[in-house]
C-alpha cells in the first residue's frame, strides 16, 4: 500500500542537505555517515533512481545515523541514493482535510487524491495530555449495538478494548462500531487505523465504511499486512494526532477504533530486534507497558472544551491467552473490556460478547437518569445476575438433566435464550436505538418469574412489563 | 365348534345392533380425534413453514440490502474518488506550470541578483568550502564531500508547492 514514491506534502518545504556518505545497509537499517545537528526520532527521506523512500532515525552515533528505512533497503546501493534528514520528527498536518480521506500509515493518499493539507504541522507522536487538565469521561457514545450499549456502555472520553481470538468476528464489530456510533454532540467524527490487516480485510473494511467517508465524517489509515513493520508502528499515532485535532481544536466527539493491536505489538516486537534492544517477556521489549500507554492515554476529555477522544482498540489474544502480554498490559491500562467468546459465537450468536467476561469501568458515568435512560443501569444489573444464574443453572442441567431441574432454573435456561434471540444476537448492519435495546432487554426479563426481579423496582416492572393478572405485588 | 340354533338370530339382533353402534361411537371418536390431531399437526406445519418462509424472507432481504448496500458503497467510492483524482490531476497541472514558469526566472533581470542569494544559501548549509555551479535549469547545485544541496529553480518551485499549507492546497481544492 505504501511506496508510491510520492513524498508526503509535510516532507517537503525548505531545501535540505542530501547525504550521500552511506556506510552500511544491514536489514531495513542504512548507516549514514557525516551527518551533524540531526536528532533522534528524526524523519528522513531516501532518494532512489525509482523514486522516494522513507525512514526514521533509529540511533545516533558521532557523525554517524541509522535510519530505518520504510519500504525496506531491497534494490539501495550505497553511492546510489541520498538521504535528506526532514529536520524534526514526523509531523502531518492537522485539520479537517482529513475527512473524507483514506491514507496509509505515513499519511500518504490511497484514495488518488492530492496530499492531505491543514492549517498547521503537528508531531505524529504526540503531546501527553496535562493530567491536570483533564475532564473525567462522560456522557455515552451509542454503538448501536445491544450488548454493548445496554451492559457495557461506551463512555466519552474512555478507552475500552474488545478482546478476541483469531476467528471470531472482531473487525466486523469493531467496523460496525465505526459505522454507527453517534453521541449526543452536534459533530461526531471516526478515526479508523487498520493495522497490519489482509487486504481482503481491508476491502471489507473499506466497503462497511464508505457510507460514513464519503459523507465526510472518517478517516481511514490503512496499513495492510504486507506494508512496512515501522509503517504499523506510525498507524495508531497518526490516527491520535489528526483525532485530537478534531476534538480538542474543532470540539467534536471522535471515535477512534484501532484494529488490530496485537499487530501493532508484533510491530514494535520488530523494529525493537532490528535495533538489538534486550526482549523482555515473550521476545517484546521491556517498554511495551510504556509504550502502549503513550497510546492509550491519549484519549479523554480536556477541561474548558468540548470534544472528546474514546478509543476502541482491538487485540486478538494469541491461542486465547488473556495473560498473553498485548493483552495483559493493555488491560492495565484502559478502563474495561468487551470480551468476545467462541463457544458463544459456536451458537450462532453475533456479535459473540461474553457479557459475564465484559465490563465498562466508566458505565455508570454514561449511562442511566439524564444521560441514557432512567432505567437503564438497574435493567443491565438485573440483566448480568439473572445470566450468572442461569448459567449455573445450564450447569446444574449438564449434572442433572433439563427434565430433573426446577421451575425457576427451567425459567432461567428460557431467560438465557430469550436474552440471546432478543437482546445479544442481532445483524452485523443493524443498527438498535437505545430505547430499543431496553425494551429488548426487558422483553427477555419477562421469561422469568417476577419474584426473581429483585433488581428491579416494582413501579419499574409495572411500568415495562404490562401484565395486570401478575401485578409485582401478588409475587 | 356348534352353530347357533335354528331360530336364534332375530334373538342375537339387539346384541348385534349394541355392538355394532358401540363400534361405529369407536369408529367416530377415532375419527373425530384423527381430525383433531392431523388439525393440529396441520397448524403446527403451517406454523413451521410460515415461520421458514419468514426467516428465508429475511435472509433474503438482508442478503438484499447487504448486497445493494456493497453496490451503493462502491458505486460512492467510485464517484467520491473522481472527484479526487480530478483534483490530484489539476494539482499536478499546476506543479508543472509552476515549475515551468520557475525555469523562466532565468530570463528575468532580477535572476543574477537571485543567484547571488542562492550561492549565499548554499555556503550558509555546506560551509565556505562548498563546491556551487549553476544549473541549466536555473538555481544551483552545491557540493561539499558527501553531501550535496539541491536549490534549483524547479526543486525550489516543487518545494514550495509541497508546502502542507491550506494557502496552497485552495488551488486545487474546489
Amino acid at each position: 500500500m505504501s511506496g508510491d514514491g510520492r513524498a508526503p506534502s509535510w516532507a517537503a518545504g525548505e531545501p535540505r542537505v542530501a547525504h550521500r556518505d552511506v556506510q552500511a545497509i544491514r536489514g531495513p537499517l542504512l548507516v549514514v555517515g557525516g551527518v551533524d545537528g540531526v536528532g533522534w526520532d528524526e524523519s528522513a527521506q531516501v532518494a532512489t533512481e525509482e523514486g522516494v523512500r522513507h525512514g526514521l532515525v533509529l540511533e545516533l552515533d558521532g557523525d554517524q545515523a541509522t535510519v530505518q528505512v520504510f519500504e525496506g533497503t531491497d534494490g539501495l546501493v550505497p553511492g546510489a541514493i541520498e538521504v535528506r534528514f526532514a529536520g524534526s520528527p514526523l509531523r502531518v498536518p492537522v485539520g479537517a482535510g482529513w475527512l473524507g480521506r483514506v491514507c496509509n500509515g505515513r499519511g500518504a493518499p490511497l484514495d488518488g487524491g492530492p496530499p492531505v493539507t491543514g492549517d498547521r504541522l503537528e508531531p505524529v507522536a504526540g503531546w501527553p495530555m496535562n493530567p491536570v487538565d483533564r475532564d473525567p469521561p462522560h456522557e455515552p457514545v451509542l454503538t448501536g449495538v445491544s450488548a454493548i450499549d445496554a451492559l457495557t456502555t461506551l463512555v466519552r472520553g474512555q478507552k475500552l478494548p474488545i478482546f478476541s481470538v483469531a476467528g471470531l468476528p472482531h473487525l466486523a464489530l469493531a467496523t460496525q462500531i465505526a459505522a454507527q456510533a453517534t453521541s449526543a454532540g452536534t459533530r461526531f467524527r471516526v478515526v479508523f487505523a487498520a493495522m497490519g490487516l489482509t487486504h481482503a480485510d481491508i476491502a471489507y473494511v473499506r466497503d462497511r465504511l464508505e457510507e460514513r467517508t464519503s459523507s465526510g465524517e472518517l478517516v481511514l489509515i490503512l496499513n495492510a499486512a504486507d506494508d512496512p513493520a515501522i509503517e504499523r508502528i506510525l498507524t495508531p499515532r497518526l490516527a491520535l494526532t489528526v483525532a485530537e485535532h478534531l476534538a480538542f481544536d474543532d470540539g467534536a466527539d471522535v471515535l477512534v477504533v484501532l484494529s488490530d493491536m496485537t499487530n501493532y505489538a508484533e510491530a514494535v516486537r520488530e523494529v525493537s530486534a532490528a535495533r538489538r534492544e534486550i526482549p523482555a517477556r515473550r521476545g517484546y521489549p521491556g517498554y511495551l507497558y510504556s509504550d502502549l500507554a503513550s497510546l492509550y492515554e491519549r484519549c479523554g476529555r480536556v477541561r474548558d472544551r468540548d470534544g472528546s477522544v474514546t478509543i476502541v482498540p482491538v487485540l486478538t489474544m494469541p491461542a486465547g491467552d488473556i495473560t498473553h502480554p498485548v493483552p495483559d498490559l493493555t488491560g492495565y491500562i484502559t478502563e474495561g473490556q468487551i470480551v468476545l467468546s467462541p463457544e458463544i459465537a459456536a451458537r450462532g450468536v453475533y456479535p459473540p460478547v461474553d457479557t459475564l467476561g465484559s465490563l465498562s469501568r466508566l458505565m455508570r458515568h454514561g449511562a442511566g437518569a439524564r444521560r441514557t435512560r432512567d432505567d437503564h443501569l438497574d435493567v443491565a444489573a438485573q440483566v448480568l445476575a439473572a445470566l450468572a444464574r442461569a448459567r449455573q443453572s445450564a450447569a446444574l442441567a449438564e449434572l442433572v438433566g433439563a427434565a430433573a431441574l426446577g421451575e425457576t432454573d427451567r425459567s432461567y435456561l428460557a431467560y438465557r435464550e430469550e436474552l440471546e434471540r432478543e437482546l445479544l444476537d442481532q445483524g452485523d448492519a443493524e443498527s438498535r436505538s437505545l430505547e430499543e435495546t431496553l425494551d429488548r432487554a426487558w422483553t427477555a426479563l419477562a421469561t422469568l418469574p417476577r419474584q426473581e426481579l429483585t433488581m428491579l423496582s416494582p413501579e419499574m416492572i409495572r411500568a415495562h412489563l404490562e401484565l395486570p393478572d401478575e401485578g409485582v405485588d401478588d409475587a | 365348534m356348534r352353530s347357533l340354533p335354528t331360530g336364534s338370530a332375530p334373538s342375537l339382533a339387539p346384541l348385534r345392533d349394541r355392538i355394532h353402534a358401540q363400534a361405529e361411537g369407536v369408529v367416530r371418536a377415532c375419527e373425530r380425534k384423527s381430525a383433531e390431531e392431523a388439525a393440529i399437526t396441520l397448524a403446527e406445519a403451517r406454523r413451521d413453514a410460515d415461520a421458514i418462509t419468514e426467516r428465508a424472507v429475511q435472509a433474503g432481504e438482508a442478503a438484499a440490502r447487504s448486497d445493494a448496500a456493497q453496490r451503493s458503497a462502491r458505486r460512492r467510492r467510485a464517484a467520491h474518488e473522481l472527484d479526487l483524482a480530478g483534483r490530484e490531476s489539476l494539482r499536478r497541472e499546476i506543479e508543472d506550470r509552476v515549475v515551468a514558469r520557475a525555469r523562466m526566472l532565468r530570463t528575468y533581470p532580477a535572476y543574477p541578483r537571485l543567484l547571488a542569494s542562492l550561492r549565499e544559501r548554499a555556503r550558509e548549509m555546506l560551509g565556505p568550502d562548498a563546491a556551487i555551479e549553476e544549473h541549466p535549469d536555473g538555481g544551483v547545485v552545491a557540493a561539499s564531500g558527501t553531501r550535496r544541496l539541491d536549490l534549483t529553480l524547479p526543486a525550489l518551485a516543487r518545494a514550495a508547492l509541497g508546502s502542507p499549507s491550506e494557502e496552497v492546497s485552495a488551488l486545487w481544492m474546489p
